[in-house]
């Protein structure tokens, strides 16, 4: 079982390593899909574990709700998204690609000496799928700084909160339902928030580049 | 003395078979592509084809050009002689661990390089270029994956990884060992110039690499110069095959039957991993050459996130 | 008497080393004669100063001490002792002293007439002999003397081309350089006293606080490091190895640089002991970085012996990865690894004179015979100059640390040292480790790329320039030289335990802890002549190399056989049929090292600029393109300070300068009673 977790946290942090390095928008919206999809995979297996041992269907509940909203919903809506905008590469960068991979390489180590800090997490077991998901969050952030446009602002958003989501799953093996529900309901609006206002911000100023917001302080 | 035959019998299987995994490859592509595609031992005809030819020296070269096709050909097949294709048979006699393996493959690639500007051909110079960086890049991707693995082996003896792989059963489903096989994976890709890296199947010069720097080769220097490529190739893959895909440990019997079924095994993984690097070659596209860089950080953070997995985390 | 005894052979060797720079300076009015007897007496002296290392190694003898004179001055002696850590360098340094001056009877021949020669045969023998009293002075006032005068010496070698500016203003970077670290290495001295009351090294260094070992480290550090050249104090040394005349690079390079090794092995190691792991760290760090930098700034350059200078970066960056491991490991009481780390940081040092020595007088012979450092300038120097060209081949190979040559060894018990160092337990030294073993595989992958560079652009394709269309080749002494070189490195490199015996015995002399019981084998046909017990790693080279020759036989001969003898026919190189190719079309050095130029642009800051002439922009009349890269270190470090330190001295200046007489006299009189307080206090 626990081989298992330890194999799904190293593929998804694999698949945010993946999209640090793409440029394509469409890529990253593939990747994303692929992270969650391993990230219902996880929620399911521990989903059936539970209904086994304990006979609840909380987790399996979640798991299902994952893949509605992530792997069908949201990329989709992204899809629609992409449609609009006329910008389907990033092209110039702070640091280029290697160089933020590396970054992102660091952020795990650094994450690792944060992580073994905290005493009730440090049983062995659990240290290696924390720190991995703990990772994905630091790295969604680091996506969303290193990206310009908007619509990789919006990947970033989702790896973190797929991050944060993951990283709740490893260290509690499955939390209240009612969380689960307010995190998915939160993540709903703002993607739906996010995604009128990157058409908006196509049309005002026929760019999504995030970096024009500067010119809208007085 | 035994051990040199059999050791010998191994260097055997691997020159015999090396042109064959080309011709896989070709072959798998083919299959995907609803084509035909070339007969299997195609390279064999080509290699028999070109040895039969005469060969065209440019008037430039000096010695290095010549001697080039036959110190990459000899350093890549004392490569393969360090590469057990079995774990079965006791440990090879032959001194050489995974070190050494690649540090004589850099040393054909260095002759390779420098045949290359011999003849003063602009192709030559871009393409040993091109390979300089690529291989330079991908270098700390290899040391590191390979240390990973000796350090958990206790050993950098190939036969001993071999054995320690064997001995863990199914390397796959943990993670230091996905994260290694799939760097392996992309150094495979890289060292061989396919097609992420480079494609084989162009004389274009704004993609060649490795064929640019062949351009000036005819004859038997060519097919000396292609059967080595093909050999280094069989090499890494039975690297990868031997170390990530190990099957020594469901053949129960020992004796010349068991070397048999081991060897059929590993004919079998290694059907198995063509296939898989001609999958890989048909579902990405040559990628641009400054795009490399990427590629190759990506392979280096697997190797250390694996190394990391392993020996930080503790598992 | 035992004539042979190791002490009367050192004192035979430095009193040749007096002879010949005596009879330098007696013959100065025969150039021909001047550099025959100063050079043969160097050829002599350094036979004698190889035999008493030799047989002090050999001998098992703990120490000797060498006593000329009493001194009377407090507190220092002029005494020499030679233990088996400088018998090594002593051996160094004699074997690369043995080579260079054989080539330099060759080389100096183009002086005759035109400069003075005697007095360049003067500061060659004086420097070599400086350079021994570092390695065997036992006193650190002496050790300090016999280190200025080779800064000094060697400043004036450096400059003995003095009519090119460039050569001036290098020499000036260098003397204030080494003269930086020599302050640094003062306060240490300092420190030393103030603590021990000695300046005794083989004094006890027990009674040094915490603190003060600390402070001291760190003073030699870079005290030393200013000398090794490693990053960021590297700034002279790509000037000054380049404006130096050839044979004196192949010594600053192969040996002068490592003084600081020494140093740090004498005063660090020795004395003060190491248990602080930081120390280990700090030494890998700046290991790690002056490899990569090191390399990457080689493999950018053009001017073929700044790229060897910037490849000493790399190379003495390898040798501190090395110490930094050993340091580490014996901080952490782990005897062995770190023994087995010190051996290969030490062999590195031994193979790296070897090597770059040979490079150095291979480039010194392409200069010998172009009269042109530019790489772009050369070309198909292996037709012009053969025997150049193979010997040349043969070091960089080496360099490269390709597998039948000694490069290869070093590098190798540098990654088993480091495999031997990971273990489970602290986290962040692991990491540490396998850093470094990214950045010892990228930095022996790009050493390998720029020395194909290096060989590939000067000596192989069309020549580039009338300077290497009309290349002879160089006198059989030059050639001597360099061979001697490339065939020591080969050698090595087959029998690796030659060097590797003699090592082991410093290693257990310095460490308590040799090394060559772990390395089992024997000498030639067996099969592991270089094996780590305890695990299975085991190379052996000359089974390889044969190997590799029956099967370069047996693909000469299945060729034979399958396709007969088949013509081979001369033509010329591919042109895609649009008439010859000239050698203007051929790979440049610049358009060689291009794509790690952007690859890693940010350590290069590299601009281009084309500037197109004419009317139209497709058909232009005539096309300017400049590229141009700048020094991260200096651009960043080294001219802000610069900027800083000269507007703070124009500032304080004005403060303290006044120009008046009486407040000169003041500062005088205040500084006196302070002394005068601090006798009555202090």
């Amino acid at each position: 079982m626990d081989s298992y977790f330890d194999l799904l946290s190293v593929l998804i942090l694999l698949s945010s390593f993946i999209l640090v390095s793409h440029k394509r928008i469409k890529s990253y919206i593939k990747t994303f899909r692929i992270q969650s999809a391993l990230i219902a995979l996880t929620a399911g297996i521990m989903g059936f574990h539970s209904l086994a041992s304990e006979g609840s269907l909380d987790i399996l509940l979640v798991c299902a709700i994952i893949i509605l909203l992530k792997v069908i919903y949201i990329p989709r809506l992204l899809h629609k998204t992409y449609g609009n905008v006329e910008y389907k590469v990033e092209k110039d960068f702070f640091l280029n690609i290697p160089l933020l991979i590396i970054i992102c390489c660091a952020l795990v180590v650094f994450t690792y000496f944060s992580v073994s800090g905290i005493s009730s997490l440090s049983a062995d077991h659990i240290n290696l799928q924390v720190v991995n998901s703990f990772s994905v969050i630091l790295i969604g952030f680091f996506f969303m700084i290193s990206r310009k446009k908007a619509l990789g602002q919006m990947i970033g958003f989702l790896v973190i909160e797929n991050g944060i989501f993951v990283t709740a799953m490893f260290s509690t093996h499955g939390m209240p339902f009612i969380v689960d529900i307010g995190i998915f309901i939160d993540m709903i609006t703002a993607i739906l928030i996010m995604g009128i206002m990157v058409v908006q911000i196509n049309e005002k100023f026929e760019s999504i580049n995030i970096n024009k917001l500067r010119n809208l302080k007085g | 003395m035994i051990a040199i035959i059999n050791n010998l019998i191994q260097l055997l299987v691997i020159l015999l078979l090396a042109p064959m995994v080309d011709g896989l490859i070709k072959k798998s592509k083919a299959f995907s592509q609803k084509r035909q595609g070339a007969p299997i031992l195609q390279m064999y005809y080509d290699l028999f084809k070109l040895i039969k030819k005469d060969s065209v020296v440019s008037e430039t070269a000096s010695w290095i050009f010549k001697a080039t096709p036959y110190i990459v050909f000899s350093t890549t097949a004392a490569a393969a002689l360090l590469v057990p294709v079995t774990t079965l048979l006791p440990a090879v006699p032959f001194p050489g661990d995974i070190i050494l393996l690649f540090y004589l493959l850099a040393l054909g690639r260095f002759f390779m390089c420098i045949s290359a500007l011999d003849t003063g051909s602009t192709f030559g110079g871009m393409g040993s270029s091109r390979e300089a960086m690529i291989s330079s890049l991908i270098e700390p991707s290899i040391l590191v994956s390979i240390f990973t693995i000796g350090l958990i082996a206790g050993s950098t003896s190939i036969h001993q990884m071999m054995v320690t792989m064997a001995a863990v059963g199914n390397p796959l489903f943990q993670p230091v060992f996905i994260l290694t096989f799939l760097a392996m994976l992309i150094i495979i890709l890289a060292e061989t110039s396919r097609i992420p890296v480079d494609d084989p199947a162009t004389h274009l010069e704004l993609t060649m690499v490795h064929e640019a720097m062949l351009l000036e080769y005819s004859g038997k220097h060519l097919a000396l110069m292609e059967y080595s490529a093909a050999v280094k190739q069989l090499i890494l893959i039975t690297l990868v095959a031997n170390l990530f895909l190990p099957a020594d440990q469901l053949i129960p019997f020992a004796g010349s039957g068991g070397f048999l079924l081991s060897v059929a095994l590993y004919f079998l993984r290694v059907v198995l991993l063509s296939a898989m690097i001609a999958v890989a070659e048909i579902s990405t596209v040559k990628f641009r050459f400054f795009s490399i860089p990427n590629l190759a950080a990506l392979a280096f953070i697997l190797s250390f996130l694996g190394f990391l997995q392993y020996f930080i985390l503790g598992r | 008497m035992n004539w042979f005894a190791p002490d009367y052979l050192l004192y035979g060797s430095m009193i040749t080393y007096l002879a010949a720079a005596i009879a330098a300076i007696i013959f100065y009015k025969h150039p021909h004669l001047c550099t025959q007897s100063a050079q043969a007496g160097c050829i002599l002296a350094s036979v004698l100063g190889a035999a008493s290392a030799v047989r002090l190694l050999l001998s098992g003898q703990e120490k000797i001490i060498l006593k000329p004179f009493e001194s009377t001055i407090p507190y220092v002696s002029v005494s020499m002792t030679m233990d088996a850590l400088s018998a090594f360098f002593l051996l160094i340094l004699s074997v690369l002293t043995l080579c260079v001056s054989i080539y330099s009877i060759g080389y100096t021949a183009h002086y005759h007439g035109k400069r003075n020669v005697s007095l360049f045969h003067f500061l060659y023998s004086t420097f070599i002999l400086s350079m021994l009293l570092v390695f065997t002075a036992d006193n650190a006032v002496f050790f300090f003397m016999a280190w200025e005068i080779m800064a000094v010496l060697s400043y004036f070698l450096v400059v003995f081309e003095s009519e090119q500016e460039e050569n001036r203003q290098a020499g000036l970077l260098y003397i204030v350089m080494t003269h930086l670290g020599t302050a640094f290495l003062m306060i240490a001295f300092m420190l030393m006293f103030y603590y021990t009351e000695t300046f005794d090294l083989s004094a006890s260094s027990q009674h040094i606080p915490e603190t003060g070992r600390n402070l001291m480290f760190l003073f030699f550090l870079i005290g030393f490091s200013t000398k090794a050249g490693v990053i960021p104090l590297h700034i002279w040394l790509p000037y000054a190895h380049p404006a130096a005349p050839g044979n004196i690079s192949a010594l600053m390079s192969g040996i002068m640089i490592k003084t600081a090794v020494y140093g740090l092995l004498r005063f660090v190691f020795l004395y003060l002991g190491v248990e602080t792991p930081w120390w280990g760290a700090v030494i890998l760090v700046i290991g790690m970085s002056s490899a990569v930098f090191g390399v990457l700034y080689a493999f950018i350059e053009q001017n073929i012996k700044k790229l060897l200078a910037y490849s000493s970066i790399e190379n003495m960056g390898i040798i501190f990865i090395g110490l930094g491991i050993a340091f580490l490991a014996f901080a952490r009481e782990n005897h062995w690894v770190g023994a087995l780390a010190l051996t290969a940081s030490l062999l590195h040092c031994f193979n790296h004179s070897l090597f770059k020595g040979g490079l150095f007088l291979g480039v010194g012979s392409i200069h010998y015979a172009t009269h042109t450092k530019n790489m772009e300038k050369l070309g198909g120097l292996i037709k012009r100059m053969p025997v150049t060209a193979v010997f040349f081949l043969g070091s960089a190979l080496s360099i490269s640390a390709l597998v039948p040559f000694n490069g290869f060894i070093g590098e190798w018990l540098t990654y088993q040292s480091i495999f031997a160092s990971i273990s489970s337990g602290n986290a962040a030294l692991n990491i540490a480790y396998i850093v470094s073993v990214a950045v010892l595989a990228l930095s022996g992958a790009l050493a390998a790329a720029c020395f194909i560079k290096l060989f590939g652009i000067s000596f192989l394709g069309l020549p580039r320039s009338d300077h290497a269309a009309y290349a002879k080749e160089v006198p059989l002494a030059m050639n001597l030289g360099s061979g001697i070189l490339a065939f020591l490195c080969l050698l090595f490199g087959l029998l690796p335990l030659i060097p590797l015996n003699l090592l082991s015995r410093v290693i257990a002399s310095i460490t308590g802890n040799g090394v060559v019981g772990q390395l089992q084998g024997g000498f030639l046909a067996a099969w592991y002549p270089l094996k780590i017990s305890g695990n299975n790693n085991a190379v052996s080279p000359l089974l390889i190399f044969v190997s590799i020759l029956l099967l370069a036989a047996l693909a000469l001969a299945m060729l034979r056989i399958l396709g007969g003898s088949r013509r081979e026919r001369k033509y010329g190189t591919w042109d895609c049929g649009f008439g010859s190719l000239t050698p203007r079309m051929q790979y440049s050095g610049t358009a060689f090292s291009k794509p790690m130029k952007i690859v890693f642009k940010i350590f290069f800051q590299s601009s281009r600029d084309l500037k197109l002439q004419g009317d139209h922009p497709y058909h232009p009349e005539s096309m300017e393109y400049t590229i141009t890269t700048e020094s991260v270190f200096e651009k960043y470090i080294y001219i802000p300070l610069l900027v800083w330190v000269t507007a703070w001295s124009k500032r304080v200046k004005l403060m303290i300068q006044t120009g008046s007489v009486h407040t000169y006299l003041l500062y005088i009189f205040v500084a006196v009673l302070v002394l005068m307080l601090y006798n009555r206090i202090g």
